[in-house]
């Protein structure tokens, strides 16, 4: 016993593990982004068509937050070579040496394989696929494989964001409907010129180019990403009506959608149009805040018609 | 017992950090005994009482 103890006390602490808080492990889940995941899956559950009984809305949502977290565990697993380089991530769990990379991964397995069973087995098969699917997209599509290899990087990793309303969506129904492809659209589309703008407004590219991460402004230059920024902006706006021709939403929606989605397109057209000093700059500032805003406005949208009642459209398509 | 505990190469701090651990691991456990329990009741709703004996 005292032989284990003496080899146990020659190992450095952050090599043999044991050194986190339950704060370092919370951490390791990326509760921001969980919270949006949350927000977005109750959207989705909401929306669909039927019914869910709310205890079982909530162990999907449960489900689909756990999972979330799982893929930021894994996440910060894969990538702690490159956080720990950037100014931006040098102080989360796994590169500040509070948990090692093998208690990240056995964590973020675990809390993925357990959430995937919990919605696949108590809600319904296709949700449970669905968000293992999503998790070993954003781990091995986007972390392992292309976030270091292409500069669309940020457009993969929206795909991995757009996923829970999805996931959501099936929850209620057993299956991708239109719908819940018009609610992954919106997100997808929005991610890019939400991101980009940050990127340019914070400089945070250095940090990328010290990473070796391909980021669009860092490989392309500003001008490109701007240009992207407008076309993807542009292209959210149809993108963001979608659900009025499923029948998802009504009146209240389409109208509100409508002007804001004129004022995403103006501040697009600003961060375009500006290129040099304090006006460019603040522009960028001013889309990200906005675009922030937008997406919580959009799927808030869809909870208010649900809570007042306003019908939705008959759907065109679907 | 002590002398295990004394030749343990955690220290005071390790040992606080893993007693907190150790609680939240236990809160988790009871949650989902919570959890699949309840869920076995809303799924099987009024199944139950229904059944021929």
């Amino acid at each position: 016993m005292s032989d284990i103890n003496a080899q146990l006390a020659e190992i450095p602490a952050a090599e043999s593990g044991g050194q986190g808080t339950v704060k370092d492990f919370l951490a390791l889940l990326k509760p921001r982004v969980m919270s949006l995941v949350i927000f977005t899956a109750f959207v989705g559950l909401v929306a669909a068509p039927g019914t869910l009984h709310p205890w079982l809305a909530f162990v999907a949502l449960l489900a689909i937050a756990v999972g979330a977290g799982a893929a930021g565990a894994l996440n910060m697993w894969y990538d702690a070579d490159i956080d720990a380089v950037m100014k931006r991530t040098a102080k989360r769990p796994v590169p500040a040496g509070a948990v090692t990379p093998s208690e990240a991964l056995g964590f973020g397995m675990v809390l993925a394989a357990g959430s995937v069973l919990v919605l696949g087995l108590l809600v319904n098969v296709l949700a449970g696929a669905l968000l293992a699917f999503t998790i070993f997209f954003y781990i091995a599509i986007y972390t392992m494989w292309l976030k270091r290899l292409t500069p669309q990087n940020i457009v993969i990793g929206g795909a991995a964001g757009a996923f829970p309303p999805m996931v959501g969506w099936v929850s209620v129904t057993g299956s991708v409907d239109l719908g819940s492809i018009a609610l992954f659209l919106i997100i997808f589309t929005w991610t890019p010129p939400h991101f980009w703008a940050l990127a340019l407004w914070k400089k945070i590219n250095e940090d990328y180019s010290r990473a070796g991460v391909p980021m669009l402004p860092v490989v392309a230059g500003a001008g490109e990403t701007r240009r992207q920024i407008l076309l993807y902006s542009l292209l959210l706006f149809p993108v963001t009506l979608f659900p009025a021709l499923t029948g998802t939403v009504g009146w209240l929606y389409l109208a509100a959608n409508t002007g804001l989605g004129l004022v995403f397109i103006w501040h697009a057209w600003r961060v375009y149009s500006l290129r040099e000093g304090q006006e460019a700059e603040i522009a960028c500032k001013k889309l990200f805040g906005f675009s922030t805003m937008w997406l919580f406005v959009v799927f808030a949208l869809i909870l208010a018609e649900r809570a007042v009642g306003i019908p939705s459209f008959a759907p065109v398509l679907g | 017992m002590k002398d295990a505990m004394t030749n343990t190469p955690f220290g005071p701090e390790d040992m606080a950090r893993r007693k907190k651990r150790a609680i939240a691991m236990a809160v988790i456990l009871a949650a989902l005994v919570v959890l699949f329990f309840v869920t076995t009741v809303v799924r099987l709703g009024g199944s139950v009482a229904m059944r021929s004996l």
